[in-house]
């Protein structure tokens, strides 16, 4: 059954020797992260909506270890590069979305961001090769009125 | 299994029954345990027990996680109804995904497996049951599902063919009993490249690799703890493994418990914080400990007090507020691996951790802490649980009202993070590595994050003052204190927080545990 297939997959995941796990499942070539909102340059005001697109791969729970699926990760004004060999950092740069969510709502400073998603494994760690959107630019601007 | 339950569940206390509740379009979910009477009559007690915690650790928490709310369970089975189709059948994968990995080490015929059926119909809601033709359908078609497996109607198959990135198998028409018009009926595959194979002889073949695998694990395990000089270990004490399936021979370590001595002292005195009014009734654990006795967690009394909770150093800390904390003890240290395999012994606590006895358990969810708080609870009839995030606050900050806990400067060797100086960046090899708090607390603030008992809210607007954990709201995210050894000095800060979701495992996180006296 498929399922125990699952269970096959996961219990020869949990075989591989500890500190050497070769981590970084492989990706389809094709799949593709995206943003659906904001736009590169979009400007906002206040709290605004981030929807994740994702193509040629499947959402699912963080934990859960099905095949071309993974969960999303955004990354708010983050320079640093991505590490393949370590999990996503998890800080308030970088956002989880281990339950299967595909959009946000974020309130971020006025001002100038950058934001990227990057797509977890089971083990919130990156895909082989990386599945990561385009880094965007949006502008905050300053609310209408000041509280 | 097959009957219809879309009867009312006698509930006196009703308004009369004539106001019709509302008529909407939903998805939704019937899920039902197979060989349920076979169960029972096996052992009733300890398969009522499982059955409720299945559907309080895994089935309530997936449906609330999908956007859906359970109308109600019956003895052996629940229904659910969804908004969306996608986040249905999402559930429904999600449940029975995790069932696989909970039977995994049970005998098969201890297994408890749901059928789970979905189809999307015009129903009436009602505060506790739904009613409706679409639900006689879910059931319907529930019955004819396979244990283990999710089932769904045509018309649910047709909102997610191309959303939902599965393998579906069509089962084409059925007949069911009751309902005119045939249904069609299509069986989810969550591996999408599992369509079409042939399922007996990878059945017979999979059992026997898994078999192959797990005794490898197990010879795996053995050698590692047998033949790795004690002080070695540590090294390789990352990545604990998540899997439920790992094997019980890693149970018995033959390594001395270096902690052991330290935790069977009768009441450490409560340092600091002494002359507490109320003081945590000894454990008095008889020196010699039996195979049977709890290794509790070294606790610490904290008196009660008055303190201004928050910070404006950044927007979640805000605002700044007076909470009145009653007097409560919590942990000395987060708690460790060699306490939480205790839980995971007693099959109490959902996997067995790797690393070294005294280094602090992680990679656990909230809903994983919660288990630990509640066999310790359990196992000591006290009352454990995890503390508020007023607690731990109080708690961290050791009665200064400073930056952190020792000044406003950083300095190096008082906590483990990124930036906190040499050393300090690693993952934590052992729990009270760095110096204790004004409370004698230690690791209050970097190494491992720690959970709390609150919701996670994005600031203190509506915070109780009373020092008590914030339940309301939306708790699909809780809150996490301390900071770990991957974050730089800004969360190593008392008032520092940050939320997590509930249910989402992450190698950086643990918890630490709190009493009420």
């Amino acid at each position: 059954m498929q399922i125990l297939r699952c269970v096959a997959l996961a219990a020869a995941l949990a075989l591989l020797p500890g500190a050497a796990f070769s981590q970084g499942k492989a990706a389809p070539k094709d799949a593709k992260l995206y943003f659906i909102t904001p736009h590169d340059g979009q400007k906002v005001r206040g709290g605004f909506w981030i929807r994740f697109g994702l193509r040629n791969m499947g959402v699912t729970h963080a934990g859960d270890e099905y095949q071309n699926a993974g969960h999303h990760h955004l990354l708010i004004d983050v320079n640093d590069p991505i590490d393949p060999k370590e999990p996503i950092l998890q800080d308030k740069s970088h956002l989880h979305f281990g339950a299967g969510q595909t959009e946000t709502l974020l309130e971020l400073p006025p001002g100038t961001h950058t934001l990227q998603l990057v797509l977890g494994d089971a083990k919130h760690y990156p895909f082989e090769p990386p599945i990561v959107s385009e880094k965007i630019t949006i502008r905050v601007r300053q609310p209408v009125t000041a509280k | 299994m097959g009957e219809i339950r879309n009867f009312r569940s006698g509930n006196n206390g009703d308004p009369p029954s004539h106001s019709v509740g509302p008529r909407r379009l939903a998805a939704i979910i019937v899920g039902d345990i197979a060989s349920y009477s076979r169960l029972m009559q096996a052992d009733e007690e300890g398969t009522h027990v499982r059955v409720k915690r299945i559907e309080r650790d895994l089935i309530q928490p997936s449906i609330v996680e999908h956007h859906g709310s359970l109308v109600k369970t019956t003895g052996d089975g629940f229904i659910a109804i969804f908004d969306s189709p996608v986040e249905a059948v999402r559930c429904s994968i999600v449940i029975q995904q995790n069932l696989i990995g909970r039977n995994a080490s049970l005998p098969k015929d201890t297994r408890i497996e749901y059928r789970i059926g979905v189809n999307l119909g015009d129903v009436i809601v009602e505060p506790d049951d739904v009613y409706g033709d679409g639900v006689n359908i879910a059931t319907r078609i529930e019955g004819i599902a396979e244990p283990g497996q999710v089932f769904i109607s045509g018309a649910i198959y047709e909102q997610i063919k191309h959303k939902v990135v599965c393998g579906y198998e069509s089962l084409g028409d059925r007949k069911v009993k009751n309902i005119t018009d045939p249904v069609r009926v299509y069986k989810v595959l969550p591996d999408a490249d599992a369509v079409g194979r042939t399922r007996g002889r990878r059945e017979n073949a999979l059992i026997f690799l898994l078999g192959i695998t797990l005794s490898v694990m197990a010879a795996g395990v053995l050698w590692y703890l047998l033949a790795q000089a004690p002080g070695r270990v540590g090294e390789q004490a990352t990545g604990p493994t998540a899997s439920p399936a790992a094997s019980p021979a890693a149970l018995p370590s033959p390594q001395p418990p270096p902690r052991e001595a330290a935790s069977q002292t009768p009441q450490p005195s409560p340092s600091a914080a002494s002359s507490s009014p109320s003081p945590a009734p000894a454990p008095s654990q008889s020196a010699v400990q039996s195979a049977t006795a709890v290794r509790e967690p070294e606790m610490v009394a904290i008196r009660g007090g008055s303190f201004a909770m928050g910070s404006n150093d950044d927007p979640t800390e805000r605002p700044v507020h007076q909470v009145t904390v009653k007097p409560f003890s919590i942990g000395k240290y987060p708690v460790t691996v060699q306490e939480w395999n205790e839980c995971a012994a007693a099959k109490a606590c959902g996997f067995t951790a790797v690393g070294k006895d005294d280094a602090p358990v992680s990679n656990v969810s909230w809903t994983d802490a919660q288990q630990y708080a509640a066999y310790l609870a359990q196992a000591t009839k006290k009352a454990y649980r995890l503390p508020s995030e007023a607690e731990w606050e109080y708690a961290a900050r050791g009665g200064t009202q400073t930056k952190y806990w020792w000044g406003d400067k950083l300095q190096p060797g008082m906590a483990g993070c990124k930036d906190c100086g040499d050393l300090a960046a690693e993952q934590p090899a052992k729990v009270g590595s760095f110096r204790s708090n004004p409370f004698g607390l230690h690791d209050m603030g970097g190494g491992v994050d720690q959970w709390v008992e609150d919701c996670w809210h994005k600031t203190y607007q509506g915070a109780p003052a009373d020092g008590s954990a914030w339940s309301s709201g939306d708790c699909g995210a809780h809150v996490l204190r301390s900071g770990s050894w991957k974050n730089d000095s800004r969360y190593v800060r008392p008032s520092n927080r940050d939320g997590y979701d509930t249910n989402v495992r992450y190698p950086t996180h643990g918890f630490r545990v709190a009493l009420s006296p």
